[in-house]
């Protein structure tokens, strides 16, 4: 997403701060990653940084959330998490955009990419 | 020789050996008359098997050639002929695209049920679930358009009855297609015979790849015949994208193929902060080797050293790996499309080129067209 786009996605409105909260913790370029919900006051006073920890710390996960993590925490081997094109800082508010499901029920989402730094070098 | 079939000539066939009418002139009609004595004309079908012309119901032919050996070599008397007859025949049992090999060299398997799905939005909603090969080729049956005919020919495909035949007919050393009986026939007659031959004798030469294609589509008999057709569509067309990802067989060998992910509209900073729009462009990966990432279209990046198509992306610590493995894949196509996209240190200027100008005498390139 681009800057641009970014800060218009993100204006929420006060209602809208009240919603769910959905994060996804995706492993590098993949599609889908792991999904946790936060209910509404479980996340507003804490930072982004910690509510992926927690979500990476999650107990009882399906064989395919295991692989996922697994996944992930390789990529965070010397990497980092971004938040559309941006190292997370700050509160979930602040990445959060408004989605709905199929059925109409709105919530909030960030998706969140760990990423292993390729610095780019010299070609062998 | 296969012209004078076509022709739809009147002809004899006698002992395997083909006569073909006798042109007619005076010289021809002198040295006949020397041949033919009245009483050797007696009985025409009587002992005239080593005979170079033959009389029979007032006409003339001419020793040709034996039909079988005529068979057996076609392939090199006109090798363009016996492969569009070879073409025919493997197409009409779905031998032709070599879907079997295909389906049993796995490169296409590795790519659709274990790179792939790493790639794509496979889930509705919330869930996140692992998708059999069924359910993929379900999602896949969603997203690309399969046009009809595949689905006819998948009925085909699926239909191993008449490869089984062949095979037992084969393995019984039956002859695969008797010869035509002696006598007066027709040029359109025998050239219909010949090419029921022709295709007789491909089916005997393809023997180890039927029975292969037997063995591959009974392990497919369980499959619903949409994905058969999915699967027909993919193999023959060669190429597919799903949400961004994708792959292209190459055309020198249809075993290979560049797989690729586009990497999206980025924005990379320079070192006074200022913005640059990189344009979307597909990162790939080769199945034969080098095992690198590179960017398929015509490109600049600091990361590329010139602006043009099929480079290799500059990595740091990056060991392409030895053979290709599913895990691979999506490790250097993931490589590639992180270092396009978040390797760029603005305060180190990393890479061949910086985004800003350096006022220095060396040749670069320039990214100001990208500047927002």
């Amino acid at each position: 997403m681009l800057e641009t786009d970014l800060k218009k996605e993100l204006q929420l409105d006060e209602a809208e701060k009240l919603l769910p909260l959905v994060l996804e913790i995706i492993p590098g370029h993949a599609a889908e990653g792991l999904i946790d919900i936060y209910e509404p006051g479980s996340y507003a006073a804490k930072s982004l940084k910690k509510l992926c920890d927690k979500t990476l710390n999650k107990k009882n996960l399906s064989i395919e959330e295991q692989l996922i993590v697994e996944d992930i925490k390789r990529q965070l081997d010397g990497g980092k998490l971004l938040s559309r094109g941006q190292e997370i800082e700050g509160t979930a508010l602040e990445y959060a955009v408004s989605e709905q499901t199929e059925a109409g029920e709105k919530y909030l989402y960030i998706p969140i990419r760990a990423i292993k730094p390729q610095e780019g070098g010299i070609l062998d | 020789m296969k012209q004078l079939l076509d022709a739809g000539l009147e002809l004899v066939l006698e002992s395997d050996f083909i006569y073909f009418p006798l042109l007619f002139d005076p010289d021809i009609e002198k040295e006949i008359q020397t041949v033919f004595h009245p009483e050797e004309n007696k009985g025409i079908f009587n002992g005239y098997e080593s005979k170079a012309v033959i009389k029979l119901k007032d006409k003339y032919f001419v020793k040709g050639f034996r039909l079988d050996t005529l068979v057996k070599n076609y392939e090199s008397i006109n090798p363009h002929s016996y492969q569009h007859m070879k073409n025919e025949c493997l197409r009409r049992y779905q031998l032709m695209r070599e879907v079997d090999e295909t389906f049993l060299e796995g490169t296409l398997r590795t790519i659709l049920f274990q790179v792939m799905p790493h790639f794509i939005k496979k889930n509705k909603g919330l869930s996140r679930k692992k998708l059999s090969d069924e359910a993929i080729l379900d999602l896949i049956g969603q997203k690309i358009n399969v046009p009809e005919g595949y689905y006819q020919e998948a009925k085909m495909f699926m239909d191993i009855d008449p490869l089984k035949e062949i095979l037992k007919n084969i393995e019984n050393q039956a002859p695969l297609l008797e010869p035509p009986g002696n006598g007066l026939t027709s040029g359109y007659k025998l050239r219909d015979w010949f090419r029921n031959a022709v295709h007789a004798k491909v089916l005997s030469d393809e023997v180890d790849r039927i029975a292969k294609s037997v063995q591959v589509r009974q392990q497919f008999s369980r499959i619903k015949p949409e994905h058969i057709a999915t699967l027909l569509y993919i193999t023959d067309t060669g190429s597919m994208e799903i949400d961004g990802f994708g792959f292209i067989r190459k055309n020198a060998d249809r075993k290979e193929y560049h797989i690729y992910k586009h990497s999206g509209d980025y924005i990379l900073k320079d070192y006074y902060d200022r913005s640059y729009l990189f344009p979307d462009c597909r990162v790939a990966v080769s199945t034969y080797t080098p095992f690198r990432p590179f960017v398929m279209e015509k490109y600049k990046h600091p990361f590329l050293l010139e602006h043009k198509s099929g480079q290799e992306i500059c990595l740091k610590n990056f060991n392409p790996p030895d053979e290709l493995t599913a895990k691979r894949i999506i490790g250097v196509l993931e490589e590639g499309l992180t270092a396009l996209r978040y390797g760029y240190d603005p305060r180190r200027r990393n890479g061949y080129h910086s985004l800003d100008q350096l006022w220095v005498h060396i040749p670069t390139i320039d990214f100001e067209d990208y500047r927002i």
